[in-house]
């Protein structure tokens, strides 16, 4: 289930990639999803954990994947209950963010509109209560905050 | 500062070449579409200089503003495009706005979070995308495209037009309007254009607001437009620019400038470029029967001869 607060959140992570470089776990790395996570939206493929190779950059270490794929890494394996800014993500992270919500209940911090799609998904805003069921009401809400 | 300045970033493997002609230009977009690499290129340029094998090819200084110090590196840096990127806190506070305002340097900033304080272009919101290999099998080309291309199908026949303008625009707008059976009400502010949109059915909307400032408002915008086919976007740079463009003034100094504004626009004086449309009218007008007042729309420009010469040069609404 995705619960998303907008705006200025209190105690989120305001800058996710940088804690990620701190605080992240080798074997988050070479876990399955974040493999496809890495392949999609880096379009890079993950060696070891502690290497990856990227078409544009060659080998590269964890710490050079982007800021978004960090980010949904951190939303998918963080185990410390904290609030991660997604608005760092770009819009070609919105469907990971979607299939992390599936496996467990996440709550993120949104600044802007993200782009979630053509389809239909379920997420909770924070900031009302209501359930949004698409682009077109979450967009109607989130417009009041970001 | 004025002028268009192109940018070149280069290293082995990553070449970035853009333009930017306005104090404030914004780059957002997808991930992992090379916006921190070319924040770091920058970095390490600008402390290694050749040292770094990364190459910045600018008429102006090419500089990364960032820590604790931004403020007193930007009260003591002149003549400079300084790129900030979304880790720094301070680009969406008061403090950072007031700092740009009359600064004498451009400004990237890297940030998907609606910047408010911050009046910037729909035309300088950007995404980074790879253009392809560049010359050798090696090199990736990187180039910026604008975001904001697509803003409703204009022109438009509308059945309702929406002004940010309260002003003379909304006046002339208004006035328009009435003769042909539209309806034509003011948002008061550009602020308030998402909150207007509310209650709209399925009549033809038309929302008239400055493209020189409206960036903020896009990304809430452009997603009713994109989802109601319904609501389109007519974005000059401001009704003052409407008004110069359309010929009525005749003055070649005014072609001249909107030809390339660009080289004209202070960035000192100006934040944003309708603001500098506005002091070209007033002061082109003067104190002669076309006498230009933002606050209050002179009959002049609603006589039959001055509203078929604006309305024949606005491209995106079908009056």
């Amino acid at each position: 289930m995705l619960s998303i607060y907008l705006g200025k959140m209190d105690g989120a992570i305001y800058h996710p990639p940088t804690y990620f470089d701190n605080q992240y776990e080798d074997e988050w790395i070479t876990e399955e999803l974040s493999v496809c996570m890495i392949r999609d939206v880096d379009h890079s493929e993950v060696v070891s954990a502690r290497l990856i190779e990227s078409p544009v950059l060659g080998p590269i270490s964890t710490k050079e994947l982007s800021g978004g794929v960090k980010t949904l890494m951190l939303m998918a394996f963080d185990g410390t209950g904290k609030v991660f800014n997604a608005s760092v993500c770009g819009d070609n992270c919105a469907k990971w963010i979607l299939e992390i919500a599936n496996r467990k209940d996440l709550t993120i911090n949104l600044r802007h509109i993200m782009d979630f799609g053509e389809g239909g998904f379920e997420a909770r805003i924070l900031n009302t209560g209501d359930m949004v069921h698409d682009m077109l009401g979450f967009a109607r809400i989130a417009g009041k905050y970001v | 500062m004025k002028g268009k300045h192109r940018i070149v970033i280069q290293n082995n493997r990553l070449h970035y070449e853009f333009e930017v002609k306005r104090n404030i230009s914004i780059i957002q977009g997808d991930s992992a579409s090379g916006k921190t690499t070319l924040i770091n290129m920058l970095r390490q340029a600008e402390n290694l200089g050749d040292s770094s094998g990364v190459e910045v090819v600018c008429d102006v200084p090419c500089r990364v503003l960032e820590g604790r110090n931004w403020k007193l590196i930007l009260e003591n840096s002149f003549e400079s495009i300084f790129f900030i990127d979304e880790e720094n806190a301070f680009l969406n506070t008061e403090e950072f706005a007031a700092s740009i305002h009359g600064s004498d340097n451009y400004f990237v900033l890297i940030t998907r979070e609606n910047l408010y304080n911050l009046p910037y272009s729909v035309e300088e919101i950007y995404g980074l995308h790879a253009s392809g290999k560049y010359h050798d099998t090696k090199k990736v080309y990187q180039q910026m495209y604008q975001i904001y291309s697509n803003t409703g199908s204009i022109p438009v026949k509308p059945e309702k037009i929406i002004t940010e303008d309260s002003n003379a625009g909304y006046e002339f707008f208004k006035a328009v309007s009435e003769e042909r059976g539209i309806l034509c009400e003011s948002a008061d502010g550009k602020s308030n254009l998402f909150a207007a949109l509310d209650g709209i059915g399925r009549e033809e909307v038309c929302i008239v607001a400055d493209g020189a400032a409206i960036g903020p408002e896009m990304n809430r915008l452009y997603h009713q437009v994109i989802k109601n086919k319904n609501i389109h976007l007519y974005l000059p740079e401001s009704f003052e620019w409407i008004i110069l463009n359309s010929g009525l003034i005749e003055e070649k100094e005014i072609k001249e400038v909107l030809k390339k504004p660009e080289e004209y626009i202070d960035s000192k004086g100006y934040l944003s470029w309708e603001r500098y449309f506005t002091k070209l009218l007033m002061d082109k007008t003067g104190i002669s029967y076309m006498q230009y007042k933002k606050s209050k729309l002179n009959p002049f420009y609603l006589h039959d001869r001055s509203k078929r010469i604006i309305l024949e040069s606005i491209n995106g609404i079908r009056f």
